[in-house]
């Protein structure tokens, strides 16, 4: 790389990056304290009993938990042994990432002069339609079909009853000692029981409050890693450095292939929906549909999430899941061109 | 690696870009990286990064509790458990951030310029930005833009450039002593004796990496003084609208030049010039 071309990558890199890093520790603090201190139970207790109603309104839960998408798998996990239904947990840890303050704050101020209400807005609803079409989907499918199978094994045998006197110890779980199900799915560390709501804790405050900073610099780390990867790769981009460079402003150039292209590289980018707008603005070239595309499908679907997404989804369903994501986000941002943006712009 | 290993490692990661963002916020260099909305964030999240890496370094050693139920095998237990060996995670956060702070010089070559337009027709630059420059006719111009003791109106070069695009300012700026000032770079097009600079600001929406820049032309007709490349100069002379190459060129007829400190917003912000419709 020649100095110039160096002069010039380091300053786009630096700029996205000083962009993008506050609203990365704001996520992951928030998402590090809800990983401690949120009850397992509370998400449960907010669904309704329709079935329909409880996935629409998961859709909705990342506005009161907001979590990015590397957080809300192990959350959803946790959930789906709590018996939180697979098609609500689904459409949560979809939604999550996209309807919640902080993506839309940060979408926001990304796109100031660039239709900010417009893309903040149509991000949010279009992620919030494809998750809960999701959800509705997958409400009628088995476990079997969906989750991982030794996930769905052990859910199956949770859901036989419990002999009527089961006791832990000198621990009866079937009293209900705080109000929360305590569940059975213990295996601690401490090896001794399940700790459910926290009311049999071995520590104080402090050692919750050290664990949720802890999980706060863990989730900072995985997502500033893949953070700095894409900043690199787009500022490559951005000051013609890369080799692609000028293909992919051919690609920009085509409006069926450029939400097909972002796409593309929101799966290989693996950024966090807290910060991926910043690399999105930067993207003059492309169309609005091909950066609505690029910001609805990279939370759901990414290179790094296949990989924690194997941790709770069977792999049949989550390669069919990327492909329906792929076609219905790409669809919609193309309709989404014609019907809106021509309102807004000339 | 030891979890007490691991979190002292991470907390270094964060701490690196805790400082890289305070210098930069301190230096006053961020100016030249971000608009002004985005520049106290830089400080609140250098500041916000120090505090979550002073905190798991001071308490690397310490045990924690989180107290709740981790799920039906308890795989899924750990909250510090990575998928990236955390010595490739460290050297990823930290080397690309070390390396462009050491190679960034706070400005784009001249390469690189030019995708962001400088040499583009003003009429595909004014497409893609969004702009609302108040309109301007003479007794304005002499209101609030006062001639210099030799004769020139200080207009800014947006107000220049933009001109192109509309006939009604062309009209007021046509043959106008004016003077502005921005910064050096060569012309590509259109200069056969080597008589023409190209004067440039950029325009910044959020970051310098989506900026534009925003050019005219500059006529010496004899052979221009020299300057580096990229070096604030202040020139003066007489505008015209040239029809060049099928499109509209603001060319300054240029009088004077002068060697230039750069103002204190060396780009144009979106605050003051852009409009969302």
């Amino acid at each position: 790389m020649s100095a110039d071309a160096r002069q010039d990558f380091a300053l786009a890199f630096l700029s996205i990056l000083f962009e993008g890093a506050p609203f990365i520790l704001l996520g992951t603090l928030i998402s590090g304290f809800l990983d401690i201190y949120l009850p397992p139970g509370a998400m449960d207790r907010l669904l309704p009993k329709n079935r329909t109603l409880a996935v629409v309104v998961a859709g909705l839960l990342g506005a009161v938990f907001p979590v990015c998408e590397c957080a809300v798998v192990p959350v959803i996990r946790r959930l789906v042994g709590k018996g939180l239904p697979v098609s609500c947990a689904l459409t949560y840890m979809l939604a999550a990432p996209i309807v919640n303050p902080i993506t839309a704050l940060s979408t926001w101020k990304a796109f100031q002069g660039q239709l900010p209400a417009v893309m903040t807005g149509s991000r949010l609803l279009l992620g919030f339609l494809i998750a809960v079409s999701v959800g509705l989907i997958t409400a009628r499918l088995s476990k079997k079909t969906i989750l991982k199978p030794s996930l769905a094994a052990s859910l199956d045998a949770a859901e036989s009853p419990p002999p009527s006197s089961a006791k832990c110890g000198d621990h009866d779980h079937t009293d209900d000692c705080c109000g929360h199900d305590h569940g059975h799915e213990h295996q601690h560390d401490c090896g001794c029981h399940d700790h459910g709501c926290g009311c049999h804790s071995h520590e104080g405050g402090d050692g919750r409050l050290t664990a949720a900073f802890r999980s706060a610099l863990k989730d900072f780390v995985d997502v500033g890693v893949y953070f700095s990867i894409g900043v690199a790769i787009t500022a490559l981009f951005n000051t013609g450095i890369a080799p692609g460079a000028k293909w992919l402003d051919s690609v920009a150039a085509n409006p069926t292939a450029a939400p097909a292209a972002l796409m593309a590289l929101a799966f290989i980018l693996s950024l966090c929906s807290t910060s991926d707008a910043f690399i999105a603005a930067t993207l003059a070239k492309f169309s609005w549909a091909a950066k609505l595309a690029f910001l609805t499908f990279g939370p759901m679907m990414d290179v790094k999430l296949i990989f924690l997404y194997q941790s709770v989804l069977n792999k049949r369903f989550i390669v069919t899941l990327g492909v329906g994501l792929f076609l219905a986000i790409g669809g919609l941002s193309l309709l989404w061109q014609y019907l809106v943006v021509s309102h807004f712009l000339p | 690696m030891n979890p007490r290993a691991r979190r002292i490692l991470f907390s270094l990661a964060v701490l690196v870009w805790s400082g890289v963002m305070l210098y930069f916020h301190a230096s006053g260099r961020i100016n030249r990286y971000l608009a002004p909305d985005f520049r106290p964030l830089v400080l609140m999240g250098g500041l916000g990064l120090a505090v979550l890496g002073l905190f798991n370094l001071l308490t690397a050693g310490q045990s924690a509790a989180c107290d709740h139920d981790h799920g039906p095998d308890g795989v899924s237990h750990d909250h510090e458990s990575s998928d990236l060996h955390p010595l490739l995670a460290f050297a990823l956060m930290v080397v690309p951030v070390l390396c462009a702070t050491a190679w960034t010089r706070d400005e784009f070559s001249a390469a690189s310029l030019a995708r962001k337009g400088l040499y583009d027709s003003p009429g595909d630059l004014q497409t893609s930005l969004i702009v609302n420059i108040p309109p301007l006719t003479r007794e304005l111009i002499a209101q609030r833009y006062p001639a210099t003791p030799d004769g020139y109106h200080p207009l800014s070069l947006i107000e220049l450039f933009f001109a192109t695009g509309d006939r009604e300012m062309q009209g007021v700026l046509e043959g106008l002593k004016v003077e502005t000032e921005g910064r050096w770079m060569e012309e590509r097009a259109n200069n056969p004796n080597g008589t023409r600079k190209r004067l440039y600001r950029l325009f910044l929406t959020c970051c310098i990496a989506d900026s534009r820049a925003i050019p005219i032309v500059l006529e010496y007709g004899k052979q221009p003084p020299e300057y580096p490349e990229n070096d604030w100069v202040k020139v003066a002379g007489t505008m015209k609208f040239q029809m060049e190459d099928g499109a509209l060129q603001a060319v300054l007829h240029v009088d004077r030049t002068l060697a230039a400190d750069p103002p204190y917003e060396e780009t144009f912000l979106r605050k003051n010039h852009m409009l969302p419709r």
